[in-house]
């Protein structure tokens, strides 16, 4: 690798800094403000998508800012493994930003000024998170990331906003306390914490129970925000936050930070030798295979369509985790591509629960029978994406979950393998009654539900809670009434938030269609070849 | 240059003398004079501490008398540091007390002299000067609390006296022994004589002891720490800002100094009861600090507890001995000095443009004040640690020097002390930015008496009255919080030199 010094992992990390300032600047003026989100992210994603071709022919893109503490430079490093995170971030936050407008405007939401100026905070930390080159460094920005996106959970000010907020902070700062200690044991213990592909060699000849236990509290710490359970709770309460704010930063910015945080952890400071040395990679694979079936158990009951996702997502995290800790070449492939993969479909699934919320005012799946007919190309993006979550070919969710299987097969770990296939087929029986709902009932008629509507004792509650349904772009909508019928032309809703999803669904596709010419896989196999020196 | 130590007293001193003196010609002259001096004081520090801190310690012998016997001036990179502070933090609030007063002539004078005081104990070499130094700040800092005209700041100076009195009683006995042991009163030949005389012998250990817990008493270390709430929530919001970023810091500079270059490191080897004295004391207040902050009702007095708290890394530090954790208590010292002054102040500012002084009234203040929110919000994380802020630094550096000597207890429990800040720090950031207010909300002092003693009979009282200077101090508070953070590492880089003596 060729280390080239230039300020543009800098700069793709301090140009949504600056325009936090130009946000709350502007804050009388919506439509200034709004434009220099808007600027800022095709700035960032122009940034860091200028350093692909670099990154692929092998240079690593450095600004070295000089030493921070004894040990420990501050630099960013734009390496394949900060780029694909980066650009996944940076590029779903232009999408995001559209949608971000329409959906903050058709709910007329307080308070933009401040929402909008976390989000852009938000995001430059996320990419420093990314671009960041040794443990301290990336601390800083995780820390910072906690810090920017508390805002945006306790946004609604609301008793119920407040706690998800409260709770937020509790364990992201908790999580950030325990990567803090595991990082300067790792210093005490090496002399270093900057990431080199393959491990931190000096940690080899450490004391192999301090090597263990900074490996327990960096991956407990990481896991937070990764959502292992028994961490996780924090995320389905996060929920309360504006779907924007759901889509991307707890689909995709802050969780998949946690789990970059344990790839860098496995890949570039123990390294899979040193992790199969001291035996760390099966507890932590356990706790993923654990934390992806239980995850996908608890979704199967929730009514609330965010709520649904959310668990999904707890989920689908813990196929990037399980893959990392199996440590064989192409689970390790498979792990970083979900990263980009479940991105594209998760983000895809949230704007359209966003869409769905602003449009009709509706939260819960079993309210949304016919709903197919009022929101077509909603829904049907939502199903696209839904079909890719479940390993179906020809979406991106396929092409990731085919390299997990096959990497925990080749690895001898079966068990992991059955593990993926029976929440595989859990991902199907929690978002088909959603495609279903939508397309195949009708208002009001809705089949029952037993496994949402079942007390755990067996009995029926049956109740539903009817919704009024106003606001929305000028839609106003007596109750009982039917949805009513757009034709797929876009009428259902506003091109702001209808453009970001169809977008992102789209990306799904084209990921799960032809792989290899996304970028993503590329720089998926540049990253397992640095680490293992295996080619996929 | 080599009369530089001593001038750095002296000016303040003579400050105060002037304060009063062109006050007899023309009345509302303080703060001018105050101003002049600190002027001074800061560029005489400076120059000094770059001194200090390139060339290594400047010493003076006062008078001509030569040390042992006479009483030697030693500014090394430690001292040039707090000197420094001193006179920075004491410009700063001068800039608020413009306008937010008490604005009398003997205000201003004490007001000096608690600045020469301070600076004293930085800059001795001997101990006895350095319980001199200490009963002049101690005396100045009494009369500064009782400064405000409510009954609530003659009991808070009332309680302090007989407390802060007794602290340094027990500092003057502690002195007594160790003459009795060595008979010599100078740091550096105490140090050599102390261990002559045998770092086990009773007489020796009660020195020890009775200096150190004299000065837990003036750092505030639970539990000793009880005048600190009163006197902070008592005192008029210039003096809180000022005393709350000197006065318990310069404390903590003497303990560093007297357990360090009087007793040494050789000492807590020898005495594992001594440190484990010292391991309780921070333990003791970190934990129990933030709890009694989170508990509070009224702003000043939850951010008086989280001194008691924050001091308590400090005193974790010393117990820790090496050099880490020591270049970490000397930008902690610093760091938190700003923060915590920073927030005092912003406290003292959002009173005088809402009313607001209790954590209910700081529901909605976002809404309200905006940007006194917003420095609230920024110094409140910067003490937590959030990075890339100097609380951060202090704190990693504290940490891993506890690592580095395998004091796992101190250090989970340093590292847990961000989440008990955060604990209090997020339940005031709450209500500030996703409460609705309560209440009349603007122009509602709650009741008279409180916004009148703020800002004293000019402005009549009337909230809506933080001046420009009052917020100009705030916002730079904050500022350097965060910019202090990226200069910590060069700091300590130049510090190292110092620390090394310090514990070899």
């Amino acid at each position: 690798m060729i280390h080239v010094a230039s300020v543009r992992p800098l700069g793709a990390v301090l140009v949504s800094a600056i325009a936090v300032a130009l946000i709350l600047a502007s804050r009388g003026r919506p439509d200034v403000r709004e434009s220099w989100t808007l600027l800022a992210s095709v700035a960032k994603f122009g940034t860091v998508a200028s350093m692909v071709p670099g990154v692929l022919a092998g240079q690593v893109y450095v600004t070295d800012l000089g030493p921070f503490l004894p040990g420990v430079e501050f630099s960013l490093r734009a390496d394949p493994l900060g780029l694909l995170f980066g650009l996944v971030a940076s590029g779903l936050w232009l999408v995001t930003s559209l949608y971000s407008i329409g959906y903050m405007r058709g709910l007329d939401e307080g308070s933009q000024t401040r929402y909008f100026a976390a989000f852009a905070g938000s995001l430059s930390a996320a990419v420093g998170v990314a671009f960041a080159s040794n443990l301290v460094v990336m601390f800083v920005f995780y820390e910072l990331l906690a810090v920017a996106t508390y805002p945006l959970v306790a946004h609604d000010g609301t008793g119920e906003a407040r706690a998800a907020g409260r709770k937020y902070l509790a364990y992201t700062f908790g999580g950030g306390v325990a990567v803090l200690t595991g990082s300067l044991i790792v210093l005490w213990a090496t002399g270093t914490t900057a990431f080199s592909p393959g491990g931190i060699s000096g940690l080899a000849a450490a004391d192999p129970v301090v090597a263990r236990g900074a490996f327990a509290l960096l991956a407990a710490g990481f896991g937070v925000k990764a959502a292992l359970m028994p961490l996780h709770s924090w995320l389905p309460d996060a929920m309360v936050a504006p779907t924007p704010v759901s889509a991307l930063l707890h689909a995709v910015a802050v969780v998949k930070a946690g789990v970059f945080g344990i790839a860098r952890l496995v890949l570039d400071v123990f390294g899979p030798d040193l992790m199969t040395d001291l035996g760390m990679g099966l507890p932590l694979a356990g706790v993923a295979a654990f934390t992806l079936l239980a995850a996908s158990l608890i979704a199967l009951r929730q009514d609330n369509l965010k709520r649904r996702l959310a668990y999904s997502t707890v989920s689908q995290l813990s196929y990037i985790v399980l893959g990392l800790a199996v440590l064989s070449p192409v689970s390790l492939a498979g792990a970083l591509l979900h990263i980009p993969a479940h991105a594209f479909m998760k983000i895809t699934m949230f704007f359209c629960a966003g869409a769905i919320h602003v449009e009709t005012h509706t939260d819960n799946i079993s309210e949304m029978g016919g709903i197919g007919a009022r929101m077509p190309l909603t829904m049907a993006a939502f199903a696209v994406a839904a079909a890719g979550m479940a390993g179906i070919p020809l979406v991106a969710g396929f092409v990731s979950k085919y390299f997990l299987l096959i990497g925990t097969l080749t690895a001898g770990r079966a068990v992991f393998t059955v593990a993926l296939l029976v929440s595989g087929v859990l991902n199907i029986a929690y978002f088909w009654p959603v495609v279903y709902a939508a397309f195949f009932e009708s208002r009001g008629k809705a089949d029952h539900k037993p496994v949402v509507e079942g007390e755990p004792g067996g009995r029926f509650s049956g109740s539903v809670a009817t919704t009024s349904f106003e606001g929305g772009h000028g839609y106003r909508r007596a109750q009982r009434e039917d949805w009513g019928r757009r034709a797929p032309t876009g009428a259902e809703s506003t091109w702001l938030m209808l453009g970001p999803i169809l977008a992102a669904a789209a990306g799904a596709i084209v990921l799960g269609v032809v792989p290899d010419a996304a970028v993503f896989l590329r720089i998926v196999r540049l990253i397992v070849a640095g680490v293992t020196g295996v080619a996929i | 240059m080599s009369d530089l130590p001593p001038m750095l007293v002296a000016l303040p001193i003579l400050g105060a003398v002037a304060t009063m003196l062109v006050g007899l010609v023309r009345s509302e002259t303080g703060w001018p004079v105050a101003v002049l001096t600190s002027v001074l004081q800061v560029g005489a520090a400076g120059v000094l501490a770059r001194g200090a801190l390139r060339h290594g310690p400047v010493r003076y012998a006062v008078g001509g008398f030569a040390a042992p016997y006479g009483i030697e001036l030693v500014v090394d990179g430690l001292s040039a540091t707090m000197a420094l502070l001193v006179a920075s933090v004491a410009l700063g609030v001068l800039a608020y007390a413009r306008k937010a007063g008490p604005r009398s002539n003997p205000f201003y004078a004490t007001y000096l002299l608690l600045v020469g005081g301070l600076t004293g104990i930085s800059v001795t070499g001997d101990v006895f000067n350095m319980y001199v130094f200490l009963e002049i700040s101690g005396l100045a800092t009494y009369a500064l609390v009782a400064s405000g005209d409510r009954g609530e700041s003659a009991l808070a100076a009332l309680k302090y006296l007989l407390v802060g009195t007794f602290g340094a009683s027990l500092f003057l006995l502690g002195i007594g022994y160790a003459y009795v042991a060595t008979g010599t009163l100078n740091m550096a030949d105490l140090s050599a004589q102390l261990a002559e005389a045998g770092h086990t012998t009773p007489l020796v250990v009660a020195a020890f002891s009775l200096m150190v817990v004299g000065l837990f008493v003036k750092v505030a270390v639970f539990p000793l720490h009880a005048w600190q709430p009163t006197a902070y929530a008592g005192a008029p919001d210039t003096v809180s800002g000022l005393i709350s970023a000197l006065v318990s810091t310069v404390a903590a500079y003497a303990l560093i100094r007297i357990v360090f270059t009087v007793f040494t490191v050789d000492f807590l080897h020898a005495n594992p009861s001594a440190w484990r004295v010292l391991v309780a004391g921070s333990v003791a207040s970190i934990v129990t600090g933030s709890l009694l902050a989170v508990s509070q009702s009224e702003i000043k007095r939850m951010l008086a507890y989280s001194s008691v708290s924050q001091f308590g890394l400090i005193v974790g530090a010393v117990a820790v001995a090496n050099v880490t954790a020591l270049t970490g208590a000397a930008i902690h010292l610093v760091g938190h000095a700003v923060m915590k002054g920073g927030l005092f102040l912003t406290t003292g500012t959002v009173a005088g443009e809402t009313g607001a002084r209790t954590v209910d009234d700081y529901g909605g203040l976002a809404k309200r004040f905006p940007a006194g929110s917003g420095v609230f919000g920024i110094l409140a994380f910067a003490l937590v640690g959030v990075p890339p802020a100097v609380g951060f630094v202090g704190k990693l550096y504290i940490v891993l020097g506890a690592i580095e000597a395998g004091a796992w207890l101190l250090a989970s429990v340093i590292v847990g002390s961000t989440l008990l800040t955060l604990a209090y720090v997020a339940r005031l950031v709450e209500r500030m930015f996703f409460w609705e207010p309560e209440g009349e909300g603007r122009g509602d002092g709650g009741d008279g008496a409180k916004s009148a003693s703020v800002l004293d009979e000019a402005t009549g009282g009337e909230p809506g009255g933080a001046s420009r200077g009052m917020k100009a101090a705030v916002l730079a508070a904050a500022v350097v919080a965060v910019v202090l953070g990226a200069a910590a590492f060069g700091y300590g880089q130049l510090i190292e030199p110092t620390i090394l003596r310090l514990v070899s």
